[in-house]
């Protein structure tokens, strides 16, 4: 029903979007002068598009697009007549319902008495015209800190409740934007009054809010077709394709909280100069300092409060110094607190994925680059990518044969298996696979090489399945599922000094660890193997463990509870001998595996030399039969240990770690 | 900074060394304000607006300008005895001022090049900032000062309260203001982000670029400016280190910049190599 419409009279109420023609937008313009509001939007100014007090359709940038990249921006010609053929630019609509500056105290002496009388200016009547869907998340945001709690700014919320916002649907995106990864856009869903999408010859308009459908339905409207609606989405979509997903954000939260010793801080810290751009350009930052004006005879005095950095030297400053005193510091602070710790706070992201920060950062860092450098969404190397398991069912399996067995010690066994899954020899070190014979029950056992076309597994024959397992020859099968499990953060070791604490057949799932640093030896600082069993006879890999001390750059430190007239070497238990020899933690990484005592002691003397519990990665073990989080054998406090382990950090594993009967 | 009044009605002096007098001109120029200092300071020495002359002791003394002649070394300690509280005012007095360029270059080949009579010319080899020679109790930075950050250097005097100077990047104030950052938005190379505010961003509200006259920030990155403009700007060594060789040029870590980038021209136009000047003094 295509009614064209005077802007004045009663008539009947469009369903769903109506078309607005383009030289039709003054009488928004208009309607939402005469409803008393300042009119702020976008318009051409120095170089860029930013948003000022407008009141009329020729001062909107028409046929004005920009270009942006991390730390540039540039105006460009469209060669079209869009007035919203941009995207964000320097300002942020905070500028008006969270001012740079605000009075907020007047105080004064009278003789011996004081008084405070709080400033209060009156909020003005605005609409804002042009909020983008990462803006209107970021007014969310604000929402959340300011006033979604018991406290509240009352500056903010005045301000707040006399805005109207007429959003714009995104039809174009910069290389900047990533609304997509934060969940905010490019698609405008809600927050609105207004929602104008603009097409070719003008604009579908909808309203979001009672008094958004009040302006509607003053508007001069015909319908807006269904080829337009479809034509609108089409749009959307495509800006949402182009935008991609820059930030992988599940998991974010934990991943970036887990890297706060990252060396990444301290490389970006000599190219961040702690400006605060970033900060001030952000839609959602809400730092601020109050200062106090007096006149010269001190007797009355106004604070005010206006916009801070966290990056700023002074902002952590208490009278012994400054809390976050290096760069580095401050650039974590904020980062963590944009995309982790503001979750713990607010319930939201502290980032909307507007760019800003990115654009306006004067030597163009990118947000995206760091997190994707400190929290990786995957792996970095090849080696730590899992693969996804053969067999995966706790009824099903695969065969594999035996085509060499080594008698490491008495009781202790390699297995070489050929004839396995692909998935197998592409598993990754740290991983198990369960193995199993007809008649015994299935068991884990840690992969001790990956070899191209199978696998080797160290067992020892503890128990009648071990035994038997041990016992196997050549050409016999066994059954096999996996790989399971995760692995060892060999990426988060590239860089870094390694240490590798272990006893006994403890060093059967470090062994791969091994293979993977010599196999790419110039990637890892200094390697430490410490290494003990209970009698030089009990010691696994001997040749293996001689080529790595020898040749492959590995120091290797070997202990045993007791020995005979052979063994020149150190006696003791393996604590003792790494606790006793020199290093420096301050750049290590550490992997343990042995029974659970021991690696507590480890932790403590790691955690001495300044590896953070974040560092230090254990390898548990519990009783395991399925293998992937149904049995329930496994549980430990929050985890499944074969499905969520076995390898975890101790800072994942709290104080559940060491403690006795969980 | 200033903690407790220094005195009821203090006594104030105003003194100049290498320096072109502008700095004590913003002093001057407070129209509004003026006769409010002139209640609360007893204004005893000022060459720009009195002829009175008065030998000290002083509550506060504001200095202008570098230590540039042999006789101001030992004037300035003097000075110093006679004086509670010693604010340096301006890049001269806090920073050596543009003529501390001349700290790169060959003094006497200077001297023979600028004046037909070098021998007439009393200089030292280097200007210097005051705090090289004395201790500093505050100081206004800028080329010249900002009028308002000496009202609040004043008020806090008389009121003892704490002056509050911000130490922050010339950003914040841009950001805070709506300037559109002329470098992320026109490629003009921009030291204010390594730049301690209190101009109110002038240069940028005027499109230009700042040029440091307030001198580097604490912890300024200038290294990290310096990297990016040459490798995002594919700008050469020299212009890089001509853009730290400015008013502020003889403070670290802008010295340093100009060193190791030249930059700093001597009188005969030749440019600097990396030899630079010689290491800083000790106080006095």
């Amino acid at each position: 029903m295509p009614v064209t419409r005077s802007p004045r009279g009663g008539r009947p109420t469009i369903e769903g979007p109506g078309f607005l023609a383009r030289a039709d937008l003054q009488f928004l313009f208009d309607l939402l002068r005469e409803d008393g509001r300042r009119l702020i939007g976008p318009t051409v100014a120095d170089g860029a598009i930013i948003y000022d007090d407008i009141s009329s359709v020729d001062e909107l940038p028409r046929g004005w697009g920009d270009e942006q990249s991390p730390g540039r921006y540039r105006l460009r010609r469209r060669g079209d007549e869009q007035l919203f053929g941009y995207v964000v630019g320097p300002t942020a609509w905070k500028k008006w319902t969270f001012p740079a500056l605000i009075p907020l105290t007047r105080s004064s002496h009278d003789g011996h008495k004081v008084s405070f009388e709080p400033e209060q200016t009156p909020p003005p009547k605005l609409a804002f015209l042009g909020v983008r869907a990462c803006e209107i998340a970021a007014l969310a945001v604000q929402d959340r800190v300011l006033i979604g709690s018991e406290f509240i700014d009352p500056d903010y919320m005045v301000r707040r409740a006399n805005v109207m916002v007429v959003a714009v649907q995104c039809t174009t995106s910069a290389s900047t934007c990533f609304c997509t990864s934060m969940g905010t856009g490019p698609e405008v869903t809600q927050g609105y009054d207004l929602l104008l999408t603009e097409l070719d010859a003008g604009f579908l308009v909808d309203a979001g809010t009672p008094a958004g459908r009040l302006l509607l339905d003053r508007l001069p409207l015909r319908a807006a077709s269904s080829a337009e609606q479809y034509g609108v989405a089409a749009t959307v979509a495509a800006v949402r394709a182009r935008i991609g997903d820059p930030i992988p954000a599940d998991g974010l939260h934990d991943r970036l909280l887990a890297q706060l010793d990252h060396p990444r801080w301290a490389q970006v810290a000599e190219r961040c100069i702690t400006c605060g751009n970033c900060t001030l350009a952000c839609p959602t930052c809400f730092c601020t300092t109050l200062s106090q004006t007096t006149d010269m005879s001190g007797l009355t005095a106004l604070a005010s409060r206006s916009w801070d950095s966290c990056f700023s030297p002074g902002f952590a400053k208490v009278a012994g110094g400054s809390f976050r005193a290096r760069p580095r510091d401050r650039y974590r602070q904020w980062l963590t607190h944009k995309f982790a710790t503001w979750w713990d706070q607010f319930g939201t992201s502290g980032c909307v994925g507007c760019g800003r920060c990115i654009t306006w950062c004067p030597v163009g860092i990118d947000v995206r680059d760091e997190l994707n450098a400190i929290a990786p969404p995957v792996p970095l190397s090849p080696e730590s990518r899992l693969v996804e398991p053969v067999a995966a069912t706790p009824n099903d399996f695969v065969t594999a044969r035996v085509v060499n067995t080594k008698a490491e010690t008495a009781d202790t066994t390699t297995l070489t298996l050929t004839g396995v899954d692909p998935a197998f020899s592409h598993g990754s070190t740290g991983q198990f696979a369960m193995v199993a014979l007809p008649g015994f029950p299935p068991l884990p056992i840690s992969i001790s090489r990956f070899l191209p076309d199978g696998i080797e597994l160290t067992i020892r024959g503890a128990g009648p399945a071990t035994k038997a397992m041990c016992a196997l020859q050549l050409g016999d099968q066994v059954g096999l599922r996996g790989p399971l499990g995760n692995n060892w953060p060999l990426d988060r070791a590239v860089g870094r000094d390694l240490v590798i604490v272990t006893g006994g057949i403890g060093l059967a799932p470090l062994r791969p660890v091994l293979h993977a640093i010599v196999a790419d030896r110039r990637r890892f600082g200094d390697v430490k193997l410490f290494y003990g069993a209970r009698t030089p006879a009990d010691l696994l890999y001997r040749d293996e463990l001689d080529r790595w001390a020898k040749r492959d750059g590995i120091e290797v430190s070997l202990t045993v509870d007791r020995a005979g007239p052979d063994w020149a070497g150190r006696v003791g238990i393996v604590t003792h001998l790494f606790d006793q020899a020199a290093w420096d933690g301050t750049n290590m990484i550490a992997f343990v595996c042995g029974p659970e005592r021991m690696m507590q002691a480890t932790s403590t003397t790691l955690a001495g030399r300044g590896v953070s519990a974040s560092r230090i990665h254990v390898t548990l073990e519990r009783h395991m039969e399925c293998g992937i989080g149904l049995c329930g054998h496994c549980q430990m406090g929050k985890y499944f240990v074969c499905r969520d382990g076995p390898v975890f950090s101790i800072a994942q594993l709290g104080d559940t770690f060491g403690r006795e009967g969980i | 900074m200033a903690h407790a009044p220094v005195a009821a009605r203090p006594r104030v002096g105003v003194v100049k060394f290498a320096s072109c007098d502008g700095c004590q001109l913003t002093l001057l120029d407070l129209e509004d304000e003026l006769l409010s200092v002139v209640d609360h300071f007893d204004i005893v020495d000022f060459p720009e607006a009195t002829s009175a002359r008065s030998a000290g002791p002083y509550d506060v003394l504001f200095v202008e300008g570098s230590v540039s002649e042999p006789a101001h070394l030992e004037r300035i300690v003097e000075l110093r005895r006679r004086t509670r509280f010693l604010v340096t005012i301006g890049a001269c007095a806090t920073a050596g001022g543009i003529q501390a360029l001349r700290n790169w270059g060959d003094h006497d080949a200077f001297r023979a090049g600028v004046y037909s009579n070098p021998e007439w010319i009393s200089s030292l080899a280097r200007s210097t900032p005051i705090s090289e020679h004395v201790t500093v109790d505050a100081e206004l930075r800028g080329c010249p000062i900002d009028p308002h950050q000496l009202v609040e250097l004043l008020t806090a005097l008389t009121t003892g309260r704490r002056a509050q100077l911000r130490d922050e990047s010339v950003c914040m104030e841009c950001k805070r203001r709506g300037v559109v950052c002329v470098m992320v938005s026109k490629g003009i190379p921009c030291l204010g982000q390594v730049t301690q505010t209190g101009c109110g961003a002038i240069c940028p509200r005027f499109g230009r670029g700042c040029y440091g006259c307030f001198g580097p920030r604490e912890q300024a990155n200038a290294a990290g400016l310096t990297r990016h403009l040459q490798m995002a700007g594919d700008r050469p060594r020299e212009e890089i280190g001509r853009l730290f060789a400015g008013f502020t040029a003889y403070s670290e870590p802008f010295r340093s910049m100009v060193t190791e980038l030249g930059g700093a021209r001597t009188a005969r136009g030749a440019t600097t190599t990396a030899a630079g000047p010689a290491p800083r003094g000790g106080k006095a």
